[in-house]
């Protein structure tokens, strides 16, 4: 047979398979998931703050219709299991009991406190108000330095402080480079400055919702979560439910951003009251209840200092962070920080770097990983101090950055935090992202604003990240004492008739890895794209997997995905050879089959070898009749994209308005495998930079209400508020790993934020303006113009 | 919760008269949002999207008659010429799918003092018709507000139609917000210039416990520019109409700003407004 020549899937712009069901709405998401009889349950939650329960009755409630039960956290004390964080960064870190329900005392508003049990939603929530709580009100504390500071009230009484952990990373003790607190000693320039990251509230279309099945002596948990597979493990290892009569679920998921990364207390609750009342159970949080119990992001205090010489070349980067980590630790929320910790030296050739962080606790929702989680935080630190820098000694922050960057020519090269940065090429994406904004002219006519005082004022601002992702060899989560590892599996089944089932351990919930991954596999094993399915996010059938995080599904789980392709490859191929009558030695597989060298015309696809070994009438000796394969990938380091984005922003100084003219980004994210998808990846990472830069802000009363509680007030940019995105790549493959992709999840939304306040600050600089608190409202703006020196803090 | 669904407008009166507690709901775009967010709901509704006369608008001697079912998407599209503050203070409304169901009466039983539709008819002297089984009545735009979310309607009326005299001159509409769409506005300024009267209206949202007029600025507008020449208007006028309307604010700090921010930009979207229609009746430049 001849082969046609197909061109490489790999690089070629596929409209996503999965989206003419996700964008209809028309496939299966938990919350259109109905069992047979399915009960609903409601959840009265903590109107305080911080208070003691002194008595909750649930009884009233089982008088209203249709309810089946109702109980508080008093009644499950025993049996409702806890909630673990994953990560406890230090040996000496301050772990919390967290339960599903409180029991005896309420740490946040939000916080569940009892559940009623009906035949439908509407009925189990209309019975929440019959239900009796008494609280006796607590001191509250809501800030950072307040939590720390002597005489605070405590979040946890028992604990004795309100200070969860410090974890410290130093060059000179690690042995990876200098001493900052020398090099500032000795520095020619040093650059001090504070910045606020602002607590975010993660925010997918799709709220949390679940369904525990208790059926059969098995428990089956549907969850919109991203982590079906660590979910079953601390459901098992938290409540001593074996793990092999636990399923999870996660059936199509409407984003998650990382605020589905969590074990939550609704899955434990739902949980709970499945087992309570011995049927199917299921609980869909309303947009509210999202809010305020959903976990949060960011909110940490950044200290960063930049020591210099008065030619702009670093000398030190030191970092101090308190970070809120809420009433209660997340998953991995201890860890977020840590996730930054080795990107504040960024792209740069820092010799001395030292990092301090400390984990609060307070009277708030608890915060984890959002999108970005930690990296974000240190570029926006570095890249609004590098502006700092570049203004403190007169030069433009394009020529700081070149000043200070590893050239192509030094990679891989070997950080001041000891990891291996394997390839990049910043000084490509920089000028492919200045030649498209027209930087000199947009600078030329700045200078004219300038001259002419016009009260609208153009800035621009640059911002150049990396950050790590492929989260993550598992010595490395090991060494940080993250409780599992960052490896990934992917299974190939293929069928009699030749089309292939690929199982992945990712858990895609908006990324297009059925897309991707067919592309992957299509020229690997020589199938047609259409040929391919992707199953993926059912422990049952995926029952091997580290879920979607940190930009790691492909490069890791692409990974192990070429390499169990391979396998398949290597096993046809002894079949092929037998069918053909030569040695495996004398097989190439070119042009999707198998071929004999020097004779072309002699193939096998994999189709033909399928149906051969599905027969099995004719197999070599000791060849099994399957084709299937697995393949398990732990990665020998992280991946590091990079890029260069420019904002250039027209501030009216009048007002305080803040329109962006134009965004340019330059991604190098290596090997491309789908570009609609990278480019669909960085609009909305942009997006959410841009947002975090501008609009979104988690705020509360100082009685601990959060007053942003609704999209009304928690203002999510619309495409009204954005600009047109002028997006392009340079592809620079990492070295580390066959499929050279670095990952792009994350990417705009570490990108983004600090190019937009560079843009504003730039802008206003003129004015004796250094900064502006994020987010950077028409107001905030305003009156940084007016005061110059000041922050528009108000 | 009653929900009533009367057919004619007839019918709506009556059923108003025996139900003076029901709440109207057209767009719902207000009301659905507070039953959403968990806000005690109204005793009955009275959905008046099945009264076929609300929902258009017509003509009548210099006067724009908008039924109370019109919608902000038919008043951007339709009266954009009539309306002009009206058509630009609509564009800023929600997102299109609010403005497809939103309408100006919906504005105006609501009396929110960040609506956005009653700076414009503040300043272009609106009237708003009241119905009830008792027969019809006019009320002043300016005797309509009475308070934070309170109106000057009787428990038992229902706004019929918002009757706005057709533009004689420029119109403008000014908005802050932190988000360019749907968003609460920090504040808002409506200017309108009329050329034959020689007088200038105004009207600001956000800035009062009510939607409110800055009178003296008019005064001072219509007295001081220099309607017979055509001439340019004064730098040093502009910024005194804009610091006047500032002064008639009586703001408050909340979540989406503080008062002093607010009398700012109320003072510069004013001067900005009355230089833009200005430049536009006399073609000078913005």
């Amino acid at each position: 047979m001849t082969a046609t020549i197909a061109q490489p899937e790999v690089g070629r712009a596929r409209l996503r398979k999965e989206d003419a069901r996700l964008v209809t709405g028309r496939t299966r998401w938990t919350e259109n998931i109905t069992l047979p009889g399915m009960l609903h349950l409601a959840i009265l939650r903590s109107p305080y703050a911080h208070a003691r329960i002194t008595s909750v009755n649930t009884a009233p409630a089982l008088d209203r219709p249709n309810v089946i039960a109702a109980f508080s956290g008093a009644d499950v004390a025993e049996t409702q299991g806890v909630l673990a964080c994953a990560w406890p960064v230090t040996e000496d870190m301050v772990a919390p009991t967290y339960t599903p329900l409180a029991v005896t005392e309420v740490r946040h508003v939000g916080e569940p406190v009892a559940v009623v049990v009906a035949r439908d939603r509407a009925s189990a929530v209309d019975a929440l108000e019959a239900i009796e709580v008494d609280y006796e009100p607590l001191p509250v504390v809501l800030g950072l330095e307040e939590a720390l500071a002597e005489g605070s009230p405590l979040v946890h009484s028992d604990k004795g402080t309100n200070k969860c952990y410090t974890w410290i990373f130093d060059s000179a003790e690690a042995g990876t480079g200098g001493n900052a607190v020398q090099a500032e000693a000795d520095a020619e320039v040093v650059i001090k400055r504070r910045y606020v990251q602002q607590r975010l509230i993660p925010s997918s279309m799709e709220p949390r919702s679940v369904i525990v099945d208790p059926s059969g002596g098995e428990w089956t948990m549907y969850s919109a979560t991203q982590i079906p597979h660590i979910v079953r493990f601390l459901l098992s290892a938290t409540t001593g439910t074996p793990e092999h009569k636990i399923r999870v679920i996660a059936p199509d998921v409407g984003g998650g951003f990382g605020g589905k990364i969590g074990v939550t207390p609704e899955e434990w609750i739902a949980f709970t009251a499945a087992n309570r009342v011995g049927r199917p159970v299921k609980y869909t949080e309303s947009r509210a209840e999202s809010m305020v119990s959903a976990h949060h992001g960011r909110d940490v205090i950044q200290d960063i200092t930049l020591s210099a010489r008065r030619d702009g070349t670093l000398t030190g980067v030191s970092v101090k962070l308190i970070a809120n980590m809420g009433a209660y630790l997340g998953v991995v929320g201890p860890g977020v920080p840590l996730l930054g910790a080795f990107m504040y030296n960024a792209i740069y050739k820092v010799p001395a770097y030292r990092f301090e962080c400390t984990g609060v606790f307070t009277n708030t929702t608890k915060t984890d990983a959002y999108r970005g989680a930690g990296r974000p935080e240190a570029t926006y630190a570095i890249e609004r101090a590098m502006d700092e820098l570049a203004a403190e000694l007169g030069l433009d922050p394009v020529e700081i950055r070149r000043r200070n960057w590893i050239t192509h020519e030094e990679f891989p090269f070997t950080t001041v935090c000891g990891l291996v940065y394997d390839s990049g090429n910043y000084e490509a994406a920089t000028e492919k992202a200045l030649s498209l904004l027209g930087y000199d002219d947009l600078r030329a006519e700045q200078a004219a604003r300038r001259a002419s005082n016009d009260p609208v004022q153009l800035g621009i601002g640059v911002s150049t990240y990396t950050e790590m992702c492929g989260l993550a060899p598992s010595r490395i989560l090991g060494a940080l004492r993250y409780g599992a590892g960052g490896w990934e599996s992917a299974t190939i089944r293929v069928l009699a008739t030749g089309k292939v089932e690929v199982i992945t351990g990712t858990t895609p919930h908006g990324q297009g890895h059925v897309t991707a991954w067919s592309q992957i596999v299509a020229d690997q094993l020589g199938v047609p794209f259409d040929d391919i399915s992707v199953l993926y996010g059912d422990t049952r059938v995926a029952n091997k997997g580290m879920d979607t995080y940190g930009s790691r599904s492909l490069a890791v789980g692409g990974i192990a995905l070429v390499n169990a392709c391979e396998k398949v490859r290597d096993k046809a191929k002894v079949v092929a050879a037998h069918m053909l009558e030569c040695s495996a030695d004398d097989l190439e597989f070119t042009d999707g089959a198998f071929r004999v060298r020097g004779n072309p015309e002699a193939a096998k696809t994999l189709a033909d070898v399928a149906l051969a070994v599905f027969t099995a009438h004719n197999l070599p000796d000791g060849i099994e009749p399957q084709l299937d394969s697995e393949a398990t990938f732990d990665p020998s380091t992280f991946s590091f994209p990079h890029g260069t984005h420019l904002c250039a922003t027209e501030v009216d100084t009048e007002t305080g308005q803040v329109k962006i003219r134009r965004y340019v980004c330059v991604d190098d994210v290596g090997k491309v495998i789908n570009p609609l998808i990278v480019e669909g990846q960085v609009h909305g990472g942009v997006a959410q930079g841009i947002a975090q830069a501008l609009f979104e802000d988690a705020v509360y009363d100082e009685s601990g209400n959060l007053i942003t509680g609704s999209f009304a007030e928690y203002l999510l940019p619309s495409a009204a508020d954005l600009p047109t995105l002028e997006a392009d790549r340079t592809e620079t493959p990492a070295t580390t790993h066959p499929l050279g992709a670095k990952g792009v999840g994350e990417a705009g939304t570490i990108a983004a934020t600090p190019a937009v306040v560079n843009a504003i600050v730039d802008a206003l600089r003129p004015r004796g303006v250094h900064d502006v608190m994020m987010p950077c409202t028409p107001e905030r703006v305003w009156r940084a113009a007016q005061d110059g020196s000041g922050r528009g803090s108000s | 919760m009653d929900f009533l669904r009367p057919t004619t407008w007839a019918d709506a009166l009556s059923a108003k008269a025996e139900h003076p507690d029901a709440m109207p709901i057209a767009g719902g775009t207000d009301l659905m949002v507070g039953l959403n967010f968990g806000q005690p709901p109204p005793p009955a509704l009275l959905d008046l999207t099945a009264v076929g006369e609300l929902a258009g608008w017509d003509r009548d001697d210099g006067t724009i008659r908008i039924g109370a079912g019109v919608t902000y998407s038919q008043i951007i599209a339709e009266l954009a010429r009539e309306c002009p503050a009206l058509a630009v203070a609509s564009r800023t409304v929600g997102s299109p799918q609010i403005r497809n169901r939103a309408t100006v009466a919906g504005n105006l039983g609501t009396a929110s003092p960040a609506g956005d539709a009653h700076p414009p008819l503040l300043a272009t002297g609106a009237l708003v018709e009241a119905s009830s089984v008792r027969g019809t009545r006019v009320i002043d735009i300016d005797d309509f507000f009475l308070g934070v979310k309170r109106n000057a309607l009787a428990p038992d009326e229902l706004i019929r139609a918002v009757r706005v005299p057709v533009a004689a001159g420029p119109q403008q509409f000014a908005k802050i917000g932190t988000r360019n769409a749907m968003v609460i506005a920090v504040c808002t300024v409506a200017v309108a210039l009329d050329p034959v009267r020689r007088s200038v209206g105004t009207g600001i949202g956000s800035a009062a416990p009510t939607p409110r007029r800055a009178v003296e600025a008019e005064a001072l507008a219509a007295a001081n520019l220099p309607w017979s020449s055509g001439g340019a208007l004064a730098e040093d006028l502009a910024r005194d109409f804009g610091n006047r309307v500032a002064a008639a604010a009586s703001p408050i700090d909340d979540v989406r700003g503080t008062a002093a921010y607010r009398r700012h930009s109320l003072a510069v979207l004013a001067r900005r407004a009355l230089q833009w229609t200005w430049a536009e009746m006399t073609g000078g430049p913005r």
